[in-house]
């Protein structure tokens, strides 16, 4: 079983992975492009520990002992020893085929590589490498340490004994969920949400609803815990944008066509809970203000 | 006889090696962090300087084989051969309604522990590790397993059951199980045997405080009652644990706060109790250092502490119609004399008349802390519960031999 798991970026997603594995018990290598960015990386992490803290969900001990696990390194040649690597880098198949070459020549052959990739194709980063049978999707929900399922993302190539390696690691070291998707183009997760979201853009621009009677419908009628265009906001917008582009392109069926609105948000730089604004407002927190 | 006891975590395993017919301990030890690469194993043997060794230790099978190594060790060890541990007896959380009391194991046992995991699901998964573990090194030698909740199971289903919809009861086993029961069950038989009268003529409380903390009300030397119910969070108040709750706060604190399930059990279970009240810790020498000190939060969770208990005590006197003995005992019952005065204090209604002088005088073994002529006996009992393990493990691997010779002659 893996217990030695690299992670490579360290963005919302890297951050979010990187702490949900130490507070399993794992030893995580955590690399980012810049120290700079490790550095915040870190930080982030942190600050999200002393906010569980703050909700009674771990102790100053237990934040200490996942912090002990979580290890930052300065290059990806350090990531050599690990078990598992999970690439969680920015949604862009250049940059991520890049990354895999390099992973590809550094890691043991045994290694498996996975991707956290929500919308680009695995068989596509598999062909970069000279292991595609040991390449494989884990598409995390974000918070990654509160939602407990993992779409496990088959390419072409992948093995089976990968996909069981992968699964049983998901199952009883991270005591998720784990779902078998075949490669398509945002899989289960991201398809409906982003379908969801863009039409309740779509309500929004037509005037059928306020974003608040949008959200409150959808909450209390369908139980979800935030509104879709709350959701959309903790996402970042510039991601449910990226994620619907490539799914029209993919797919071309004017039903993934970007809402307009969304697009003008996006271009004034209103990315949601991230940037303070989106389609409601938001503190340093993350916390609704209104 | 050597028989070998082990206390196995999910990251950590404890063990005593104890010679039965003197019932010394040889040796004993911990292995911590195990799954990680820099595992400590320390060794203690008494009159020699304690040993720690760290190196890579990824699961239970290969701790168990550090551990025997240690205890055959060259100039560390006690035994010239693994072959002379004759029985291990491992101590479980949870016996549910299967176990009433410690038995040898075989794969029946084995199966049945596994279907209790539901009911302790931190605790029993990692038993069976240490029980697969030692099955592993020592394949011929016979396991016994002594269960906390065992000693409970003679609870009438008055004080057992939750006045909640009994198919909760019947479909998922929802009841009160109670644990420490090793603790309980021996430190009444150590209070009957230095009063010198017959458990079975005995009403007894007994206050196990330590970091989790329990009361039983102990009747003619079966359990009858106790304050932990299905899981060790009910009843008195803790080092971190809540104690009794209004279950209404769960769901109102959840929807005020936004919690989820696991942040609200983890409020419970490791933010509450003296450290929340306190504010300062969940020790208690420290909180009452900064009551001394003057410090009002730290007085009030002392004050609520000891109030719970005595509260308790007075619960079980009224259920078993009297008290004879009352018993503290664990880290805190055994050391804390101020706790014990508290908690005496408010007690004089039942007859018991603490002497001030023999609470405060420290000093190993049973001790009676009551005064001459009180009608209520107040002692302090040092637990042990290791040597309980022994014992049982010990008395069923020699019955079992016994049974195997008459089968053979």
């Amino acid at each position: 079983m893996f217990r030695k798991i690299g992670v490579v970026g360290a963005g919302t997603m890297g951050q979010g992975i990187a702490e949900m594995l130490a507070a399993k018990g794992l030893d995580v290598h955590l690399t980012e492009k810049t120290p700079e960015r490790l550095k915040t990386a870190q930080e982030a992490i942190e600050f999200s520990l002393e906010r569980q803290i703050e909700r009674w969900a771990i102790t100053q001990a237990e934040k200490k002992v996942i912090l002990s696990r979580i290890h930052p390194e300065p290059s990806l040649e350090l990531l050599a020893p690990c078990d598992l690597v999970i690439e969680t880098i920015s949604e862009d198949l250049d940059g991520k085929l890049a990354v895999f070459r390099q992973l590809d020549a550094i890691l043991p052959e045994k290694t498996i590589l996975a991707s956290n990739t929500s919308t680009l194709s695995l068989t596509e980063l598999a062909g970069a490498t000279r292991r595609p049978e040991r390449v494989i999707g884990m598409h995390f929900v974000y918070p990654a340490v509160r939602i407990d399922v993992v779409e496990i993302i088959r390419g072409l190539q992948t093995s089976e004994e990968t996909f069981r390696q992968t699964k049983d690691f998901i199952e009883r070291v991270l005591e998720k969920k784990g779902v078998m998707v075949y490669e398509s183009p945002g899989f289960v997760t991201t398809r409906l949400v982003c379908l969801l979201i863009n039409e309740a853009l779509h309500l929004l621009e037509e005037g059928v609803a306020s974003a608040e009677d949008i959200d409150t419908s959808m909450r209390i009628g369908y139980q979800f815990q935030h509104g879709p265009l709350e959701m959309a906001d903790r996402f970042g917008l510039d991601a449910v944008l990226a994620a619907l582009e490539r799914m029209f392109r993919e797919y071309g069926e004017l039903k993934y066509r970007p809402s307009i609105l969304l697009k003008k948000k996006v271009r004034a730089g209103q990315l949601g809970a991230k940037t303070g604004v989106g389609f409601f407002s938001y503190d340093k927190d993350g916390d609704r203000v209104s | 006889m050597n028989v070998l006891v082990i206390n196995a975590g999910s990251s950590s395993l404890k063990y005593q090696l104890y010679e039965m017919t003197s019932e010394k301990v040889l040796a004993k030890g911990r292995v911590e962090r195990i799954g990680m690469e820099s595992s400590i194993l320390t060794h203690e043997v008494e009159g020699q300087p304690e040993v720690r060794e760290v190196s890579e230790i990824l699961e239970h099978t290969s701790a168990v084989r550090k551990v025997l190594d240690m205890l055959t060790h060259r100039d560390f060890g006690v035994l010239r051969d693994a072959a002379d541990i004759q029985a291990v007896g491992h101590r479980i959380v949870h016996g549910g309604e299967s176990f009433r009391e410690s038995v040898l194991i075989d794969a029946d046992v084995k199966r049945e522990i596994r279907r209790l995991f539901d009911l302790a699901p931190l605790h029993n998964p990692a038993h069976m590790m240490g029980i697969a573990a030692v099955e592993a090194n020592l394949p011929d030698v016979p396991q016994a397993v002594v269960f906390d909740t065992a000693f409970h199971q003679t609870m009438p289903p008055t004080s057992y059951l939750y006045a909640i919809p009994t198919v909760l009861y019947r479909k998922h086993k929802i009841r009160r199980y109670g644990f420490h029961g090793t603790s309980h069950d021996y430190v009444s038989q150590q209070a009957a045997a230095f009063l010198g009268r017959p458990l079975e003529e005995l009403k007894i409380v007994s206050c196990h405080i330590g970091n989790g903390a329990s009361c039983t009300a102990i009747l003619h030397g079966k359990s009858y009652d106790t304050s932990m119910g299905m899981t060790p969070l009910e009843g008195l108040m803790m080092g971190t644990r809540s104690g009794d709750l209004d279950p209404a706060v769960v769901p109102y604190a959840m929807t005020k706060e936004d919690l989820t399930l696991n942040e609200v059990n983890s409020m419970l279970n490791k933010h509450s109790g003296l450290l929340a009240v306190s504010g300062i810790s969940s020790d208690m020498r420290e909180v009452v250092q900064a009551m001394e000190e003057g410090n009002e939060s730290a007085k009030l969770a002392f004050d609520m502490y000891a109030y719970r208990i005595r509260k308790y005590v007075g619960a079980y006197a009224a259920a078993m119609n009297g008290i004879d003995a009352l018993l503290f005992t664990a880290g805190v019952g055994e050391n804390s004399a101020p706790l014990r005065r508290r908690v005496c204090e408010g007690l004089t209604f039942l007859g018991l008349e603490l002497d001030a002088a023999r609470n405060e005088a420290s000093g190993g073994g049973t001790r009676r802390i009551s005064a001459d002529g009180s009608r209520v006996e107040a002692l302090v009992v040092p637990t042990n519960e290791e040597l309980l393990i022994a014992r049982d493990t010990y008395r069923l691997a020699r019955g079992a031999a016994a049974r195997q010779a008459d089968g053979q002659a």
